[in-house]
Formats: C-alpha cells, sequence, structure tokens
C-alpha cells in the first residue's frame, strides 16, 4: 500500500473498529435484557428447550471459521490468491452451515409452540440471537460479494482493504457467539 | 444599588407566600419545603455572583475605539490556577453544605418498595387505574377519587396501579410517589394538618391525565374513625 | 370537517384541513418557483452531494424547518394553556397530548439535533483543517437517514395517527395494549432511522478528528468547538446506540408480542432506566457543542485566547464522563430506594463543578479583552446567565426530597428549557451567524440579527420564568387545563405572550435571512477577524478548502499570522484528502428504508420485505461503485 491508500485504509479501520464498538454496546444491553429476563415466572424455561448437541453444532461450525478466514488472510498476505479463496469459501460455507443450525434450531422452537409471544424468556432468547444470526446471514452476503470482487480483479490494495474489514467483522461475530454461549446456553445446559 | 436590586426577585418569591409547595401541610411537605428554600438560597448566591461579574466585565472591557491599541490584559499562570482552583473549591463546598441535609431528609422521605416497609402508622391502600384513584381503608371501607386522612398520624401508603404508571400528587401534603405496575410502593406523609386538599395524577398517563384529580380531606382523629367504620 | 370522498364520509379535524390546505399551498410555490427559475441542478446537485459544507447546509434547512414545526406546536400549546379552562381549537385532550408528544420529540431529535450535526458539518473540518469528512458517502447517508425519520415522524399528523405518549415514550403506556395503532409506531420508527443517522455521523466525526487533522494541528491546539464535537460523538455513539436497542425492545413489543415493558414479567422501569440512560447524556450531547462553540465566539470577540484552555478540555470531558453517571434522578418517585436515589443526588450534583467551572472561565475569557458586541456574541453574552439560571434549578432538583415536589410539573419544564434553550437553541443561533459567511459567503445583517437576540431573550425569559412559579403552584406537566381558581392565569397568560414573542423574533430571523441572500455583498474570507483555521478560507468554503495545506504551530494559528502579517506556513506532503464523489445512492438508500418503516408502521409486512430487500440491493450497488476503485492500485504513486 503507498501513503495515499494507507492513510485512507486506516481512516476505514478506525471508523470500522468504532462501529463494532456500538455493535458491542448494543448486544451488551441485549445481554443485559436476557439477563434480567430469564427465567421467566412461567411458560417454557431455557432448560426445558436448549439442546447441547446443536449448540456444540453450531458453535464449531462458526468457531472454526474464525480459523478459515485466518488462514485466507495470511495467504492474503502472501499474495497466494487461489488458496486465499479456498480459504474464503471454507469460510462461507461454515457460515452458511451454521445459519442452517440456527434456522432449525429456531424452527423446532416454533414447532413446539414457543414464540416471541410465548413468554419474557423467549423474547429476550430471540431478540438476541436472532440479531446475531442476522448478523452472520449478513456476513455471509458479505462475503459473497467479496468473492466477486475477487473475480473482477479490482486493485489489490483495495481487495486487501476489503478482506481485512471483513475479518473483522466475522471475528467480532464469532466473539458475539462466544458471549452468547457462556450467557444464554452453558448455564442452562 | 446594583446589588438591592439583584436582591428584589427573592424578596418577590418569598412575597409570594400563597405558594403551595411552599406553605405545605404536613411535617414531610415542610422538609421538602425547606430544602427548597435552602436550594434556592444558595443557589440565588451563585446566581447573583455570576450576574454581577457579567455585567461588571461586559462594561469595564467592552470594546471602545480609544481601546483599540491597549495590551490586552492577561493573567499569569499562577493567577489562573488559582482563579481556577477557587471556583472549583467554593462551589464544592456550597454543594457539601447543600448536600448533608438534602441527603438526610432525602434517605429518610424516598419511597420503598413494600417488603422493605417496617413503618408505623395509618395504613391507606391507594390504587390508580385510567383515570380513577380508589382508596381503601383497615376497615375494607372503598371510596373513589376521595381520600379521607387523620390529622398528626403517620400516613403509609401503599400504592399499586392496575394499568399504566400514574404518580400520586397532594403538593400541599408532599411530593410524588409513582404507582408502578406489578410493583407496589410504599411512601410516607408524616402528620398531616386539618384542611381540604387538591390531590392529582403527575405522571402522563393518557387521555383523561389532566382530569385524574382527587380530593383530599384532613379531619380529626375522631372523624376518621367515624369514617371508616361506617 | 365532514369530507365526501368516494361514497364515503372522512372525517377530518379543523387543523388537519389547516395543516392539509397550507402543506398543498407550500409545496405547489415551492414546485412553481423551481420549475419558474429551473433549479433543478440545484436540487440535483444537493441530492446527490457528499461535501461537507453542503450536507451542513442541508442539515441546517431541514432542521430550521422541523423547528418551525415544532415550534408551532409550541404555540399551540400554549394558546390552549394561555387562560383557565380554554377550549382554544382542537387542542385539549388528545389533540393537546398529541401536539406536545409532537413538540418535544422533534424539538430533541429532528430541530435541535440536526442543526448542531449541521453546524458541526460545517465547521468542524475547517477548524481543524480537513479537506472534508473521512467518509464522505456515509456522511451523506446520515444526512438523508436523518431527513427520512424526521419527515416520516412530521408525517404521522398528516396522517392523523401522531404519537400522543410524550417524548419519554413510558411504558406501558406506550406498548400496544395502551395505545394500539399505528400511531406510537411512528414514534419508534422515526426516532430510530434518524438515529441511525446521528449515530453514523458520530463516528465520522470522531475519525475526522482524530486522522484528518491538519499537520502539526494537535489535539491541544484544536479550537474547543471540534473538541465538543469530538466529545459529543463518543456520548452519542454510547447513548444512542442503547435508545436503539431501547427501541428495537419496543418495537418487538408492539409488533411482535413480546412483554419487555408490560404483563406479569415486564418491567416498565426496564425502559425508563434504557430511555435515561439514553436521556440524561442526550442533553448533554445537546449542550456540549454549544459550549465548544460558545468559548470559540466568546475568545474571538473578545480578541483574547480562551482562559485556562486545558481546564476547559478536562471539563468537557468530566462532564461527559458524569453525564453516564446521572440517568436515575429522572426516576427518583419511581421506588428504587434511599441509597440508590441518594448515590444519583450526590453524582447529580457533583455535574455543576465542571459545569461552573466554565462558566468562570467564560466570564474570565472576556475580562481584560475588548469585546465587540457583534450578534454572535450578543447570543453568547445572553447565554451565561440564562443558562446558569437553568444550571442551578438542576442543582435544586438534585436534592431528592425537594425533587419529590419539582418533579414532572412546570417547575422541570421552565429547567430544561432554561437548559436547552441556553445552549442550545442560543448556540445554533450564534454560530449560524458566526459562520453564515462560510456557508453562503455573505454576512447576515447586524440589526435585524440584535432585533432577533432581544425579543428571543425576552421572550424566553417572559415564557419559562413564570413555569417556576406555576410548578411550584402544583401545576403537572403535560395537562391541557387549569382551574381558574389555582392561582396560575396570570402567569401562564405571561408565558403565553413570552412564546409569541419567540415566534416574533424567529419571523425577524427569516426575513434577515431573505434580505441578505437578495442584497448583501459578498463577506470576504474573515469578516470577523476571526482565529481559527475556517477564516483562512474563502468564502463559502470551497470543495477544495486548503489547498495548500496550512501548518500549524499553535493555538489560534491563524491569528498569529495575522497578528505578525505573516502568511500561514505550508505543509508538505499532506495526507490523502477524503475521497468524494457526488452519488444519488446515499438517497437512494434512505428512500428505501424510509417505506421499510412505513411498511413496518402499517404491518403491511410484505412491503416492508420488498423494499428492506431493496436496502441490500443498494449496499451492493455501492459494493460495486466503490469511489476507491479510481484510487487504488497506483503502485506508489503518491
Amino acid at each position: 500500500m503507498n501513503n495515499a491508500e494507507t492513510a485512507l485504509f486506516k481512516d476505514k479501520q478506525l471508523g470500522f473498529l468504532i462501529y463494532l464498538g456500538v455493535e458491542a454496546i448494543m448486544f451488551m444491553v441485549l445481554f443485559i435484557t436476557y439477563f434480567i429476563y430469564t427465567p421467566a415466572s412461567s411458560g417454557p424455561q431455557p432448560s426445558d428447550i436448549f439442546n447441547w448437541k446443536t449448540v456444540v453444532l453450531a458453535s464449531v461450525f462458526l468457531l472454526s471459521s474464525s480459523g478459515t478466514i485466518f488462514m485466507a488472510d495470511r495467504y492474503l498476505k502472501k499474495d497466494n490468491g487461489k488458496a486465499t479463496i479456498i480459504w474464503l469459501l471454507i469460510t462461507l460455507l461454515l457460515g452458511l452451515a451454521f445459519l442452517g443450525v440456527e434456522i432449525n434450531e429456531f424452527a423446532s422452537y416454533i414447532q413446539a409452540g414457543y414464540t416471541t409471544r410465548t413468554n419474557v424468556f423467549m423474547g429476550a432468547f430471540y431478540v438476541l440471537v436472532g440479531l446475531h444470526a442476522a448478523h452472520v446471514a449478513f456476513g455471509c452476503g458479505w462475503l459473497t460479494i467479496i468473492l466477486i470482487h475477487f473475480k473482477r480483479k479490482i486493485p489489490y490494495t483495495l481487495f486487501l482493504e476489503k478482506q481485512k474489514i471483513f475479518s473483522y467483522y466475522w471475528h467480532f461475530v464469532d466473539l458475539v457467539w462466544i458471549v452468547i454461549l457462556v450467557i444464554v446456553y452453558i448455564p442452562y445446559l | 444599588m446594583k446589588k438591592i436590586r439583584l436582591l428584589f426577585p427573592l424578596l418577590l418569591l418569598s412575597g409570594c407566600s400563597n405558594i403551595t409547595v411552599l406553605n405545605p401541610k404536613s411535617t414531610t411537605g415542610k422538609d421538602q419545603a425547606f430544602l427548597i428554600w435552602l436550594g434556592f438560597g444558595i443557589m440565588f448566591l451563585v446566581l447573583a455572583v455570576v450576574f454581577f461579574l457579567l455585567v461588571k466585565i461586559i462594561i469595564t472591557y467592552r470594546y471602545k475605539k480609544e481601546r483599540e491599541h491597549d495590551p490586552t490584559h492577561y493573567l499569569n499562570d499562577k493567577q489562573k490556577r488559582h482563579l481556577q482552583l477557587a471556583w472549583t473549591i467554593i462551589p464544592i463546598i456550597l454543594l457539601v453544605i447543600l448536600a448533608i441535609p438534602a441527603l438526610w431528609i432525602s434517605y429518610h422521605q424516598s419511597p420503598v418498595a413494600e417488603a422493605e416497609s417496617r413503618h408505623e402508622g395509618v395504613h391507606i391502600h391507594v390504587s390508580a387505574k385510567q383515570f380513577q384513584w380508589t382508596f381503601t381503608y383497615d376497615t375494607d371501607k372503598t371510596e373513589e377519587n376521595l381520600l379521607i386522612l387523620p390529622e398528626g398520624e403517620s400516613i403509609i401508603l401503599h400504592l399499586s396501579t392496575e394499568d399504566v404508571i400514574h404518580s400520586f400528587w397532594v403538593p400541599e401534603l408532599a411530593g410524588k410517589v409513582d404507582l408502578i405496575p406489578n410493583k407496589p410502593i410504599v411512601y410516607e406523609i408524616k402528620e398531616p394538618e386539618k384542611g381540604v386538599y387538591k390531590g392529582k395524577c403527575a405522571e402522563y398517563c393518557g387521555i383523561q391525565h389532566a382530569n385524574m384529580t382527587f380530593t383530599v380531606k384532613v379531619v380529626s382523629k375522631e372523624e376518621y374513625e367515624n369514617y371508616i367504620n361506617n | 370537517m365532514h369530507i365526501p370522498l368516494f361514497g364515503k364520509t372522512i372525517f377530518l379535524t379543523i387543523d388537519l384541513v389547516i395543516a392539509w390546505s397550507l402543506l398543498i399551498i407550500l409545496l405547489s410555490t415551492a414546485i412553481i418557483y423551481v420549475v419558474r427559475k429551473h433549479k433543478y441542478p440545484v436540487i440535483w446537485e444537493y441530492i446527490r452531494t457528499t461535501n461537507h459544507r453542503k450536507i451542513g447546509t442541508l442539515y441546517m434547512i431541514f432542521g430550521f424547518l422541523f423547528f418551525l414545526r415544532a415550534g408551532l406546536d409550541a404555540l399551540l400549546i400554549r394558546m390552549q394553556l394561555a387562560l383557565p379552562n380554554n377550549n382554544f381549537m382542537v387542542y385539549q385532550l388528545e389533540k393537546y397530548n398529541e401536539t406536545f408528544t409532537s413538540h418535544g420529540t422533534m424539538m430533541i431529535f429532528f430541530a435541535a439535533m440536526p442543526l448542531l450535526l449541521g453546524l458541526m458539518n460545517i465547521a468542524v473540518p475547517l477548524q481543524i483543517g480537513a479537506r472534508d469528512l473521512a467518509f464522505p458517502f456515509l456522511n451523506a447517508l446520515s444526512l438523508w437517514l436523518f431527513v427520512a425519520g424526521g419527515v416520516m415522524f412530521g408525517s404521522a399528523f398528516f396522517l392523523d395517527s401522531s404519537p400522543a405518549v410524550g417524548w419519554t415514550g413510558y411504558a406501558p403506556y406506550s406498548t400496544v395494549q395502551y395505545t394500539p395503532g399505528a400511531a406510537t409506531n411512528f414514534y419508534v420508527f422515526g426516532i430510530q432511522i434518524a438515529g441511525f443517522g446521528t449515530l453514523l455521523t458520530a463516528l465520522n466525526m470522531i475519525v475526522t478528528i482524530i486522522r484528518n487533522r491538519a499537520p502539526g494541528m494537535k489535539l491541544m491546539r484544536m479550537p474547543l468547538f471540534p473538541w465538543a464535537a469530538l466529545i459529543t460523538s463518543f456520548l452519542i455513539l454510547i447513548a444512542f446506540t442503547v435508545l436503539a436497542i431501547a427501541l428495537y425492545l419496543l418495537m418487538f413489543d408492539r409488533l411482535f408480542g413480546t412483554t419487555f415493558f408490560s404483563g406479569e414479567d415486564g418491567d416498565p422501569v426496564y425502559w425508563q432506566h434504557l430511555f435515561w440512560f439514553f436521556g440524561h447524556p442526550e442533553v448533554y450531547i445537546l449542550a456540549l457543542p454549544a459550549f465548544g462553540l460558545f468559548s470559540d465566539i466568546i475568545s474571538t470577540f473578545s480578541r483574547k485566547k480562551v482562559f485556562g484552555y486545558p481546564a476547559m478540555v478536562v471539563s468537557l470531558l468530566m462532564i461527559g464522563v458524569l453525564g453516564f453517571m446521572v440517568w436515575v434522578h429522572h426516576m427518583f418517585t419511581v421506588g428504587l430506594g434511599p441509597i440508590i436515589n441518594t448515590f444519583f443526588a450526590v453524582t447529580t450534583m457533583v455535574i455543576a463543578i465542571p459545569t461552573g467551572l466554565k462558566v468562570f472561565n467564560w466570564l474570565f475569557t472576556m475580562r481584560g479583552g475588548k469585546i465587540v458586541f457583534t450578534v454572535p456574541m450578543l447570543f453568547a453574552i445572553g447565554f451565561i446567565p440564562s443558562f446558569v439560571m437553568g444550571g442551578v434549578t438542576g442543582v435544586m432538583l438534585s436534592l431528592t426530597a425537594a425533587d419529590f415536589q419539582f418533579h414532572d410539573t412546570h417547575f422541570v419544564v421552565a429547567h430544561f428549557h432554561y437548559v436547552i434553550l441556553a445552549s442550545t437553541i442560543l448556540g445554533i443561533f450564534a454560530g449560524l451567524y458566526y459562520w453564515y459567511p462560510k456557508i453562503t459567503g455573505f454576512k447576515l445583517n447586524e440589526t435585524l440579527g440584535k432585533w432577533h437576540f432581544w425579543l428571543f431573550l425576552a421572550g424566553y425569559h417572559m415564557t419559562f420564568l413564570p413555569m417556576h412559579i406555576t410548578g411550584l403552584q402544583g401545576m403537572p406537566r403535560r395537562v391541557y387545563t387549569y382551574g381558574s381558581d389555582e392561582g396560575i392565569t396570570a402567569l401562564n397568560f405571561t408565558s403565553t405572550v413570552g412564546a409569541f414573542l419567540m415566534g416574533i423574533s424567529i419571523i425577524v430571523f427569516i426575513i434577515n435571512i431573505v434580505r441578505t441572500t437578495r442584497h448583501a455583498q459578498p463577506a470576504g474570507n474573515d469578516p470577523w477577524n476571526g482565529r481559527t483555521l475556517e477564516w483562512s478560507v474563502a468564502s463559502p468554503s470551497p470543495e477544495d478548502s486548503f489547498t495548500p495545506m496550512p501548518l500549524v504551530e499553535r493555538t489560534d494559528a491563524y491569528w498569529y499570522a495575522k497578528k505578525h502579517n505573516e502568511n500561514m506556513k505550508v505543509a508538505e506532503n499532506p495526507r490523502h484528502a477524503p475521497i468524494a464523489k457526488d452519488t444519488l445512492l446515499p438517497f437512494l438508500m434512505a428512500l428505501a428504508i424510509f417505506v421499510t418503516g412505513f411498511g413496518l408502521i402499517y404491518q403491511s409486512y410484505w412491503i416492508a420485505a420488498i423494499s428492506g430487500a431493496t436496502i441490500f440491493v443498494l449496499f451492493i450497488v455501492r459494493s460495486f461503485n466503490d469511489e476507491r476503485e479510481s484510487v487504488y492500485g497506483r503502485g506508489d504513486v503518491k
């Protein structure tokens, strides 16, 4: 990167990190909300509905995707386009697999009749975990666009920038999942 | 002369001795009125200093043609430091003077959740709904929009609401206390004096909020006993 | 009024008929004006602009329009309250509740906020030597999000579904059980959308101030307005984020049947915690920029540097930090217990200390100087005593037991109007008069400006001073009527007269702007004999400001250079400027979000889904039209 690109990249990096700070506050408030409202006085309790197999499966998919995007970063730095694209594709697949597990989990709750209306615990669960799932879905879309950019052969430095910003996002979404594990799932498994 | 004029609003306000909140008819209300006066007094002092300095400075240092080439007058760093320290420390002292009685009174007057209450006195249940007050006494006597209190007693109000948040307020007797759904609150009014007062809802609660009023009658203890037993 | 339409009769209240007629007349006049004078290029230019001055100007224009609307609401409120048992037009009961809700919400979110953000947009980059905000595209998006939110909230009245929950939206009254229908949804989505815009602006402002200062412009050499903008932006990031989640939860309560704030397990006090955790810092978000602005103005027109600059910065910081530790003083009466009440009473009092320090430092900035009574300076001088009057009642309100009496009465109404009008509104006017040359190239008329100032100041005190007493007399806020036996008739009537004086002063201001636009001579680069960098560039500020880039070697560097008859030194190799490229995308994105919001408000989810998908399509379009593609990939070229 030349001086101009470095300066512009640092702007974007700082801006995006601040944005992730905003997201962190958002999730923090939702964690507090979940903490306050769980368990509810009536209706389904977290220990009744959570299934440790789903949680482990989802975690394996999402957490390992943090590793794969890290590999993509490394190969990108070495200017190895082919390896980068492969690792990014694996990341995308893992993200989609996580989404699949999540959608399956939500569907099973809804089939059992547990919706946002059921009780305040279910409400707090959906607004938090649902928002996180939306972030993963958004990330999958974003990653797809990045792959297309790679095909379009945009300037290498610009691709590097886009890829880096995306990897911050992806790591952040992973981090939020870890906190979700600790606060939402593990105490009730 | 200027200083006397600065005092004018103070005289004006103390002349308005018929202001409701400043003429309370209960011990609780009197403590609150004392705090209001104390706060007002100290704050008026601050206000007077600022007004005086401002007027003096803008008169003395206004731009005039003949001052065009005067050197600008700067204070040195030591003077600056001392001055800034002064107007950091003096407010702290004033606030401490204000805080001690304020915190003492507030600590004892703050409404509490029902479970924590250990007060002895006349217990009355206040229940509100859009847009009506219901008062229930020990004898299960119930009345709407009319509250009868015995003079000179400690009145322990148990407040609850059936729908949205309301706020119980009788300006002559004491400050407000909110009625929160699913969370009964206890508030104490000490030693009310005889009289008829107007109570209001002070938390916006819907279309008829302004008309959600009630009447409070403070009567002698005998009359009160008669009332609740009939 | 009954209007036959397609065989049905529609009932419209008289205020709606008047408002619609006025709207149609105004819009058609505007359209005729645009068509006649061939103004399309200007509109096309401003819709697509990403330049900070132009975006700032748009913020000011839209903010001022919403200010007029909210001001009109205030006048209607005052008309209804002028006399006891009054029946002014339709403004009783629900209409009155709608009016005070619109007044509060619009003044805070759609007038005060954008007007301040507009001033920041215009002045901050020029004061720190940045050629634009760090992210011009994002800046345009923020603007149009604010406009979308404002227009959405504003349109609620015209659709006869104005929210009536108060600007605080207290649950459970704001939940679907007590206020069903679209009205309260307008409150939720209008603020949410505009709030996202505000968040993005704050982010943009922080990156700009941290990364885009001119060479040598160290943080401690910045003027105080950018300092205030920086700290305010951090407050926005925290406070508006919490508000966003509060509204998100309320949205789920209203649309998707959760029960966070009502019902058996719900907790209405949790809403109050979230709201005031936003709401109290919001007061400082409104006040701090004005503090910074007045510091610069007082220094300029006293021809003297700011007294105790480091202390001014530290006190800004302290107010910002303490602002997050006082929110419970809005909730003394909800029964949180004596210990919590006492703690928050103390933190509230502590805020008086840094604020007091600022007041005395302003006074001593003037002391020893040569005070020129220009219009911006008049506003600054009017600000000091007025603000202190609001400040001291603030300390009185922190005395918990006394607050039981003050709370939710007109005393509180008087208090917060004193604080916000003195700091924010006087600040906005001062800033507008001060920077008007940088925005348009012309100076506003000083005589009319003085009329504006004195009428406004007189009206302001006349309106709000009596409210202290009506509050103590037992008048709760948000009531549409009072009895003739309550002894507050004369005071209320005085308030009403005062409100109309303020209204007249605004008319004088509008006349001033129109006259200046028609008749004024160009003001030149430095009409006020200024001290800071913005006066070293042309008026109005050009899109490629700071070419060449000045080298800043001290505070008030421009003043120093002028005094020594030097030109400012030129910096070698300044960093690359942010890339600004005109684009329609931000406008389209905001439009899509606007439609999505409407879909959700009226719960027609297919509209929301389609326009929601459009937003993501626009994101993709944006990704393929990245202005950086034209700059990147040139190897080592500088």
